[in-house]
């Protein structure tokens, strides 16, 4: 079920209306596993079975962690959890893309292979839910968390359906507190649910879909040479259709869980304003960015090791990162480019750290537009279905087809041009503050003003209720 | 009084608190311990919300009412879903009318009943290549019914990945992949349909809108063609009629469509980055293929005791000459028959059937399309031995 389709409208308003009308905690609570369940098997019903199977095993594995006398065997139970967890999405996600690569490689060595093809389809939002599954064995191995006595309980935290397909990725450890007393229903967070469900949905419907994707996809879908400007254009349009698309999405799961009365962090925080690419990861995809930091990048190590072993700690994360997107190479030189950014960063901190105008302004705003430049370049390899496409993306953004083909018409250049400048310029505006800080400072008739045009403008786009890009990881 | 986000700056340096019992001052408003709340901006969310419902209430009503005082009405729009929905009607041996939009505009569902014994299931789809739902029914094991198909070489000869496949390939996917939430999606969009008028997508959406802005392009630019503004109305049964401001004589709507034909139509400059000897090759080996595959599909269906029938719709004034000129009758017509040894009917070839009007030069008017076919249906019925 998508958050931009009539079926969730209809669906929201049936389980928000009973889920406030219930007054037994333990029935309401009942009632979002079950409408959480609808939400998921909406896609595909037997896909719920899978889901439930991953939760019900972490559960076990949970509990036996927590029960194990000594810290080996507490490893082997979550070895046990990692092995099925990772197993599970190793086999729908990258089970086509291991053998392709193992056909290629032996024919390196001359062994012809043909492989089955497996028709495997996937699950949607399984590597979200995997990871907030995970999280949960993970945190009681760290003993950060006890398991939790109640089976419904952590089948809600993995499946509670503002979060379940596309993210944050919520960990079990800040949900299953909030199951531990029952929320009361305050008008005041429950209208700024609804506010934000608005902004989520503006930002989808009108921003990615209508003024966005179709440039974005065209540019990419063409398979001649494009000129300098054609190509920009392009990816400038996918840097914004995909922040719009998934930051989006975050907030419409954000607000609706507020509506409910459930509290889950920020997923970014105007991460086009980022200066460096640590700050941007500190702003862009924060779920998974501190997921990846504290069970995977602490682990190795993190900055407590020599400069080499971090520089190399920084590159597995991040191509592991890269992977998690999806089964493709080009997903994994996207997450290597933002690994070897990093390192980069490092080397141009521990020179020029100290200087007299390294926080200067000027240097600011140079490093600024560097990071947004060298995000952009990396979103190519992100958004190109093959390195031919990218390599003829990047040729054509730095000059190489002077005499390409221009296919863009003046108008969809404007738009992009505009929706460019404008989430730019609003990122640097609020880029030290929180947005609900921003949102204090204006007047109550420029709220009403934006939330009224907000909400207009999504009826009169008519969205064609175009999935989520993050669905498909 | 204290806002919430200095209260939710405070609490973030509170300690982990899941393990413990928290004390009074540590509970916010009486309610759980929590290790993270998020700020709620301290306004008048209440009056704001008032406010907000009441102007956007007023602007939808002010944009539904300009829509109709434009002559706009309730009516479906046609996409895949509708599509998926009418091809679920199909049973083994149904009357399926596939292809494009002038088998959708021309063809009455009543007349066809009346004459054929059976009621159609329109499946044709306005902008698209017939191949896909032709394979489709062909690979559907439990069909034996007969087709009615419509030929427009343009569209019948599209190659993959060109506007008219990719229309087709949609429907085609989504009624073999649809979730249980698109279907319910369909169901409540058809009632909204039904109700208001400016649920058009193709003008009276934002994009819509953006697309009728007059902003010239850079020369030399590819831009894709301008598709027809919104001119029919289409029925659960995926009935369309043209709408009748298009149908008036000397509409300034049907002006306007045929000028939008003339450049959809023309055979767009071959690729800068194909030599063009190679690319008019590529363009010949198409045609011979979907001929091919065109064949291998009718031999399933009549393998089955399927029958099919090929009709060319009337069409007129400019459009029909470009038509002629690109795809003459002898290249794409007369080989589609021979090679599938398949019965055609070719509006011109018949005094009862030529002679209607095209308004926009593509498609007949609701009152006409009953009286074509009408006409039609003696013809069927002797191509299909009925």
């Amino acid at each position: 079920m998508l958050f931009n389709s009539l079926t969730f409208v209809a669906f929201y308003v049936v389980v928000t209306t009973l889920y406030w009308s219930i007054r037994r905690w333990e029935l309401r609570k009942n009632l979002l596993v079950v409408a959480s369940y609808i939400f998921y098997g909406a896609w595909n019903p037997p896909f719920a079975a899978l889901l439930f199977t991953t939760t019900a095993m972490d559960f076990w594995l949970g509990r036996q962690i927590a029960k194990a006398q000594n810290q080996s065997g507490k490893k082997r139970w979550l070895v046990a959890s990692v092995c099925m967890n990772l197993s599970m999405l190793g086999f729908f996600k990258y089970g086509n893309f291991l053998l392709q690569n193992f056909q290629w490689l032996l024919a390196r060595v001359g062994i012809i292979y043909q492989p089955p093809h497996l028709d495997i389809l996937l699950p949607v939002g399984i590597s979200f839910y995997t990871f907030h599954s995970l999280s949960y064995t993970l945190d009681i191995y760290r003993g950060v968390l006890q398991p939790t006595r109640s089976l419904r309980d952590f089948i809600l935290a993995v499946s509670f359906f503002p979060q379940l397909v596309a993210g944050p990725i919520v960990r079990a450890g800040d949900f299953l507190p909030q199951l531990a007393h029952p929320p009361r229903l305050k008008a005041n967070q429950f209208l700024w649910g609804l506010a934000l469900m608005t902004l989520g949905l503006f930002e989808k419907i009108v921003l990615a879909d209508t003024l966005l994707s179709g440039p974005a996809d065209r540019i990419f879908g063409y398979p001649g040479p494009l000129v300098a400007l054609d190509s920009w254009a392009g990816v400038l349009a996918f840097a914004g259709q995909i922040f719009f698309d998934f930051a989006g999405y975050s907030i419409c799961a954000i607000g609706a869980a507020l509506t409910l009365g459930f509290h889950l962090k920020d997923n970014f925080r105007f991460p086009y304003a980022a200066i460096g690419f640590s700050d941007f990861w500190r702003r862009w995809h924060i779920s998974l960015s501190t997921f990846l930091r504290d069970y995977l990048y602490i682990p190795l190590g993190g900055n407590q090791v020599r400069p080499l072993r971090m520089a190399l700690n920084l590159v597995i994360v991040m191509f592991l990162g890269g992977l998690w997107h999806g089964a493709a190479w080009t997903f994994v030189v996207w997450g290597l480019l933002h690994g070897t950014y990093l390192v980069i960063e490092r080397v141009f901190r521990i020179f020029f750290e100290n200087k007299p105008w390294a926080g200067s302004p000027l240097t600011r705003a140079v490093a600024g537009c560097a990071t947004y430049g060298a995000v952009c370049i990396a979103w190519v390899f992100f958004r190109a279905s093959d390195f031919t496409m990218a390599s003829r993306m990047l040729t054509g953004m730095f000059g190489g087809h002077p005499t390409g083909d221009m296919i863009l018409t003046t108008r969809e250049l404007l738009q992009i041009g505009i929706v460019t400048v404008g989430v730019i310029a609003m990122h640097w505006t609020m880029r030290e503050e929180s947005f609900e800080t921003a949102v204090m400072r204006l007047p109550a008739w420029a709220i009403t003003a934006i939330g009224s045009f907000m909400a207009f403008a999504i009826i009169f786009t008519q969205g064609t209720s175009n999935a989520f890009i993050y669905f498909q990881f | 009084m204290r806002s919430s986000i200095s209260s939710f700056k405070e609490r973030l340096r509170l300690p982990r608190l899941f393990f413990r019992r928290p004390s009074r001052e540590e509970q916010i408003h009486g309610g759980p311990p929590l290790e993270f709340e998020r700020p709620i901006p301290l306004a008048q969310w209440r009056g704001i919300s008032v406010v907000v419902t009441i102007i956007v209430i007023a602007a939808t009503a002010g944009w539904e009412l300009y829509s109709r005082s434009l002559g706009y009405a309730p009516t479906l729009n046609d996409n895949e879903d509708l599509w998926t929905m009418a091809r679920r009607r199909v049973e083994p041996e149904s009357i399926v009318i596939i292809g494009d939009s002038r088998a959708w505009f021309d063809c009455d569902l009543d007349e066809f009943q009346k004459g054929l014994g059976k009621r159609p299931i329109q499946l044709a789809m306005a902008g698209s290549t017939v191949y896909p739902a032709l394979a489709d029914l062909a690979d559907d094991k439990n069909f034996h019914g007969t087709i009615i198909c419509s030929f427009v070489p343009h569209l019948f000869f599209a190659p993959p990945g060109s506007p008219p496949m990719e229309r087709a390939e949609k429907g085609v996917k989504r009624y073999h992949n649809q979730t249980p939430a698109q279907h319910v999606s369909e169901y409540l969009g058809m009632w909204l349909e039904e109700h208001v008028a400016f649920l058009k997508p193709d003008d009276l959406s934002l994009e819509g809108l953006l697309n009728q802005l007059p902003i010239p392009n850079r020369s030399g630019a590819r831009v894709p063609p301008t598709f027809p503004p919104y001119f029919q109305t289409e029925d659960r049964e995926r009935r369309a009629r043209m709408w009748e401001k298009c149908a008036e004589p000397e509409s300034e709507l049907a002006k306007r469509i045929q000028q939008i034909w003339i450049p959809l139509f023309t055979p767009p400059p071959p690729p800068s980055y194909v030599p063009p000897d190679v690319f008019l090759a590529k363009i010949k080996e198409g045609i011979q293929q979907r001929f091919g595959d065109t064949v291998a599909a009718i031999e399933k269906i009549r393998a089955r005791g399927g029958k099919i029938v090929f009709v060319r719709f009337p069409h007129s004034g400019g459009l029909k000459e470009l038509e002629d000129k690109i795809m003459p009758r002898q290249q794409s017509w007369d080989p589609l028959l021979q090679m599938t040894h398949a019965p055609g009917i070719y509006y011109s070839d018949f005094p009862e059937l030529s002679g209607f009007n095209c308004p926009e030069w593509s498609h007949l008017t609701a009152g006409e399309s009953v009286e074509f076919s009408k006409r039609l249906v003696p013809h069927l019925r002797q191509a299909l031995k009925m």
